[in-house]
């Protein structure tokens, strides 16, 4: 089969040399500068954080011990693992309401806060700070005032997720709603079209399979969040972690805190499976 | 349309001039891109437009539909005092991908639809539905309307772009390199396509790279050169010197 085939002739390989890069002292200065303004901060934080290897070394025999109270985790199944697949249940519902109900405040707040559905710069700017105010302030700070507000439970920790959520998902949508391509608006913009139209018919259309997989990482990331509200009291499987702490029941904790991976996974892996499912 | 009552013997077409522009004038920053440019395009007639990459043939066709504001001179639609008189059509098409055809195709009319009657597709006059195939049927493509427009091929959806146009209702069609991203059997197809709705009243204008294509399909060539109108008349009357020129002498800044 070679054979038949004739051989290309042999290019010369040429080379040419490389022209010296034109150096510049302001840029070498500059570099120095920052190098050290890094190092001063992270000395700095060091100390902030009373960063210690001695204090952990000192306190190595106390985690020892109390892994050594920890394993072998506590398998009953009326004390311990019943309840505690009924409270990761109560976890995932959390996740799942605070998710689901943040739909609807998300959706008009991210079409506000985007450039190519909002034409009045007064909405814009309003939807673009109550984004940022519901980004800013942390879930578990939403949920400790909901807890004053309806009491320990889940459905201070829905609520806590719903307000977080909504500014965080706004945020992510109203930024693909900004990504896509303005040729089809302008289009329908000289047909006459109104902003609400253009929201409707060009803006929503081209980036659901964006926001439905936002959607889907923010479910991951809220079931995980609903764990640590379950310590502050809003209920799930986080609380009971909390509970066994303060009864010094380690093994027990040691079974939620498995559960808690299984459960973590599970989510993660399905939210994936379906967000890769939706980019195809 | 009521044409503009000018002096109908002497100039026959632009006693039908339906896009009347007049001194138009356009500065980018500090840089003047349009010098003061007169075009008239009259019911039934296609007019080419040639020029070199930035010449200012997109910013015409931009000050026309309001998405340019024009520095100077003025732009006149016979016949369209509110709704939008000019439509436009795309090198890049600009379709909504995901989107069925026919959905494109209603959308042309939502500046003529109140909010409640399309606030989705479903929302939709089954007028308008109708309408629509009827503007499918006229660019050839009735028989895809349930497909997405993402799966046609260029060509194809070019026509849709200009199904969409159609369902505006608008006397004046604008396109800018409508055929400069296909085939030359598809770019064939779209220029008959212009040509048919021009014979059928519309007033259109379209940019051209092509200047054969132009000479074979369009009743008139006009020529811009750095902002400026150079020539302007039949295919017959335009010498090829002269659309070369627009091209080699100065064409590009
Ligand atoms: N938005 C803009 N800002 C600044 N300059 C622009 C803008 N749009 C077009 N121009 C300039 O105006 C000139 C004419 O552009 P255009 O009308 O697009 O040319 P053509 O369509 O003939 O290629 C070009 O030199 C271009 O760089
Ligand atoms: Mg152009």
């Amino acid at each position: 089969m070679t054979a038949t085939l004739a051989t290309a002739p042999e290019q010369p390989v040429e080379r040419l040399p490389v022209p010296p890069r034109p150096r510049r002292t302001a840029g070498l200065a500059g570099a120095a500068v920052l190098v050290l303004v890094l190092v001063g901060v992270h000395v700095w934080a060091w100390i902030a954080t009373d960063f210690s290897i001695g204090a952990l070394v000192e306190g190595w025999s106390g985690i020892t011990d109390f892994l050594g109270d920890a394993i072998p985790p506590d398998l009953d199944w009326a004390e311990v693992v019943q309840p505690g697949l009924k409270a990761c249940g109560v976890t995932l519902a959390i996740g799942l309401m605070g998710t689901t109900l943040s739909i609807p405040t998300s959706l008009v707040l991210a079409v506000l806060g985007a450039r190519p559905t909002s034409r009045n710069p007064v909405a814009y700017q309003v939807a673009r700070a109550v984004m940022s105010f519901f980004r800013a302030v942390p879930d578990i700070v939403f949920a400790l005032i909901f807890v004053t507000a309806v009491g320990l439970g889940p459905f201070a920790g829905v609520l806590a997720i719903i307000c977080h959520n909504t500014g965080i998902m706004a945020k992510l949508w109203s930024e693909s709603m900004e990504e896509i391509e303005t040729g089809p608006i302008d289009a329908l913009r000289i047909a006459g079209a109104s902003s609400p139209q253009l929201a409707a018919h060009v803006v929503l259309p081209s980036v659901v399979p964006q926001l439905v997989g936002l959607l889907l990482y923010r479910f991951d990331v809220n079931v995980r969040s609903s764990l640590v509200l379950g310590l502050v009291g809003a209920g799930g499987i986080g609380f009971l972690i909390n509970q066994s702490i303060s009864l010094f029941a380690f093994d027990q904790m040691l079974t939620y805190i498995l559960m808690v991976l299984v459960l973590v996974v599970v989510v993660d892996v399905a939210s994936g499976y379906v967000r890769r499912r939706l980019a195809e | 349309m009521s044409a503009p009552a000018l002096t109908p013997v002497a100039r026959p077409v632009a006693a039908a001039e339906v896009l009347s522009i007049r001194g138009l004038r356009k500065t980018y920053a500090e840089r003047t891109v349009l010098e003061g440019v007169d075009l008239g395009v009259a019911a039934g007639e296609l007019v080419a437009l040639l020029g070199a990459n930035g010449s200012g043939k997109s910013t015409v066709l931009k000050c026309v539909v309001g998405l340019a504001q024009a520095d100077g001179g003025t732009v006149s639609i016979a016949g369209a005092d509110e709704r939008p008189g000019a439509a436009m059509v795309f090198q890049q098409i600009h379709l909504v991908r995901r989107r069925s055809v026919l959905d494109n195709v209603c959308a042309g009319a939502l500046g003529r639809l109140s909010l409640r009657r399309s606030w989705s597709t479903s929302a939709f006059p089954r007028a308008l539905r109708e309408e629509s195939m009827a503007c499918l049927d006229r660019v050839g493509l009735a028989d895809r309307a349930h497909d997405r427009a993402g799966r046609l091929s260029g060509g194809q959806q070019q026509r849709v772009a200009i199904a969409r146009a159609l369902c505006q209702r608008a006397p004046v069609l604008l396109a800018d390199e409508p055929v400069s991203a296909l085939d030359p059997e598809a770019a064939e197809q779209v220029m008959e396509l212009l040509r048919r709705l021009a014979d059928d009243g519309i007033a259109v204008a379209a940019v051209l790279h092509q200047p054969d294509l132009a000479r074979r399909h369009a009743d008139r060539l006009v020529g811009l050169q750095q902002g400026r109108i150079v020539f302007s008349g039949s295919p017959e009357e335009i010498a090829e010197d002269e659309v070369r020129a627009l091209y080699t002498t100065g064409g590009a800044r």
